[in-house]
């Protein structure tokens, strides 16, 4: 009953959806039915372009989520054990965190080149905040009777770092990875959609251009899908790899 | 003294970029002086408040109506056992998916007016609300309407006196969440599609190589997005009084 409860509402808003594509009241560019969608997730689906695109989006998601989480979880790392090196760099990323660095994306684009580098270059900024602050939450969140009990019992500072604060930061990095996941993706997304010649954004706008609105929802269906089949993998990853504990930054 | 010091870092970097313009940086590379200059020039002509508003006119109604859908619809999950388990796995779901995907689809639909652009924010902002609503209502303790229904308070009570503030500090986070969502999406939708407002300058600029606009509406958008959280906080701090806050 508890599965089914769920089911019930995407069965429901499917048959709404087919239902307002069949009656003919609004033209099949606007409501297209599931079926022609269907077909069009196939065709993409079967064919080599659809793979080649995908694969351009991903590349430029986790090339720039990758390096995000590297300097990012380092710098978090650094700013959460270091008050010094908190202090001056607190600032400036709590001052710009709620600016949208999305409005850097033209000038990434005069600096880095309209290909993948401008793209994976607001990608790792983007990501870069929440991978800081986060991390750096939970470094400095350490139990101090744990860092207590390692230096007394003579564990050098390279010890402690790599046995105890890693470890503990460790589930924050995890939060931090969850959040800055989606990021990662919807930035791809929009700026293959302003400015691009290939990935799944691309598709969408050149499918707005030639009104096929169908092809515009399969590739919502695919990007939904990597959504979801990448955060699930992380929780998966995070489930085997920090089992002590279980942070969730968006509980699920 | 201390807010200097923390300023440190920022006014070493601008002081950088401004020496290094010296050596003569590419065009599209102003020094901070020259934006600081164009700015204030702008803000004398009514072209600025004109895209300023538009933008605002954009991210404010939808922020607004995805952070009531939101809150009330997650509020409700977070009280009502057979809604939460209809709608929230769902909600959860779909939460990792880029909502602007939808942005051509709903340009089909509402127009490529406003409107399309208002909804494809609220919607934006809608998730982080219902999630935050969802499990600040959760968060009650218990022990809390254990205790208020004891003395006779009645379900509406309960939830105005008891829930609501419980969950108040979630609705906070949700909103600062749904705030700089707003103004990306917004950024964005102007971006791909618009004829008026700060995401539209800083393309239009962008295309014709005034370097001046350019900088001067990635200043504006940066300006509101900090005041705006700002002013969230303060709210906050009004409101949530009681806690201490560690933001």
């Amino acid at each position: 009953m508890k599965v089914l409860r769920p089911l019930i509402l995407v069965a429901f808003i499917l048959a709404a959806w087919q239902i307002t594509a069949k009656s003919g009241l609004w033209s099949p560019i606007l409501f297209p039915p599931l079926e022609r969608i269907g077909r069009e997730l196939f065709i993409f689906a079967t064919s080599w372009d659809g793979a080649v695109q995908t694969w351009v989006s991903l590349y430029r998601a986790f090339a720039g989520f990758g390096a995000a989480a590297l300097v990012g979880g380092l710098l978090g790392l650094v700013m959460g054990r270091s008050p010094v090196v908190a202090g001056m760099l607190d600032p400036l990323f709590s001052g710009t965190y709620a600016v949208p660095k999305l409005a850097l994306f033209p000038i990434f684009i005069f600096i880095f080149g309209l290909g993948s580098l401008s793209k994976v270059a607001l990608v790792f900024l983007e990501c870069l905040y929440p991978m800081v602050i986060i991390t750096s939450q939970g470094a400095r969140n350490v139990p101090k009777a744990l860092l207590w009990s390692a230096e007394n019992m003579g564990a050098s500072r390279w010890t402690t770092l790599r046995r105890v604060v890693l470890p503990a930061t460790m589930p924050y990095v995890f939060a931090a990875l969850r959040v800055a996941l989606p990021v990662a993706l919807i930035v791809v997304v929009i700026t293959e959609m302003i400015s691009s010649v290939d990935g799944l954004g691309y598709l969408i706008s050149y499918s707005l251009a030639s009104l096929k609105t169908d092809r515009i929802l399969a590739i919502v269906v695919v990007i939904s899908a990597l959504g979801l089949a990448l955060d699930r993998g992380l929780v998966m990853l995070r489930d085997r790899l920090v089992y002590w504990e279980k942070l969730d930054t968006y509980y699920a | 003294m201390r807010i200097l010091s923390r300023a440190a870092l920022l006014v070493a970097l601008l002081a950088a970029w401004q020496l290094a313009s010296l050596g003569g940086l590419p065009d599209y590379l102003l020094p901070p002086l020259e934006i600081a200059k164009d700015f204030a020039q702008a803000l004398g002509t009514s072209e600025l408040y004109g895209h300023i508003a538009a933008s605002l006119g954009r991210a404010v109604p939808g922020f607004l109506a995805g952070a009531i859908a939101g809150s009330a619809l997650g509020l409700l999950a977070g009280v009502r056992r057979g809604f939460d388990e209809t709608v929230s796995p769902l909600v959860f779901l779909t939460y990792p998916v880029p909502k602007i995907v939808l942005l051509p689809l709903f340009m089909l639909w509402f127009g490529i007016g406003d409107l399309s652009k208002i909804l494809i924010i609220a919607l934006a902002c809608f998730y982080p609300m219902y999630i935050n609503a969802y499990y600040g209502a959760r968060a009650t303790p218990r022990i809390l309407v254990w205790s208020a229904r004891n003395m006779g308070a009645s379900g509406a009570q309960i939830f105005r006196r008891v829930v609501l503030p419980a969950a108040l500090p979630y609705l906070f986070a949700g909103l600062r969440v749904a705030l700089a969502l707003s103004f990306i999406v917004m950024f964005a939708a102007e971006m791909i599609n618009a004829r008026s407002g700060l995401g539209h300058l800083i393309r239009d600029s962008e295309s014709s190589l005034r370097f001046d606009l350019m900088y001067v509406a990635l200043l504006s958008i940066a300006l509101l997005g900090y005041a705006g959280d700002r002013l969230l906080r303060y709210a906050r701090a009004r409101a949530l009084v009681w806690q201490e806050t560690h933001a």
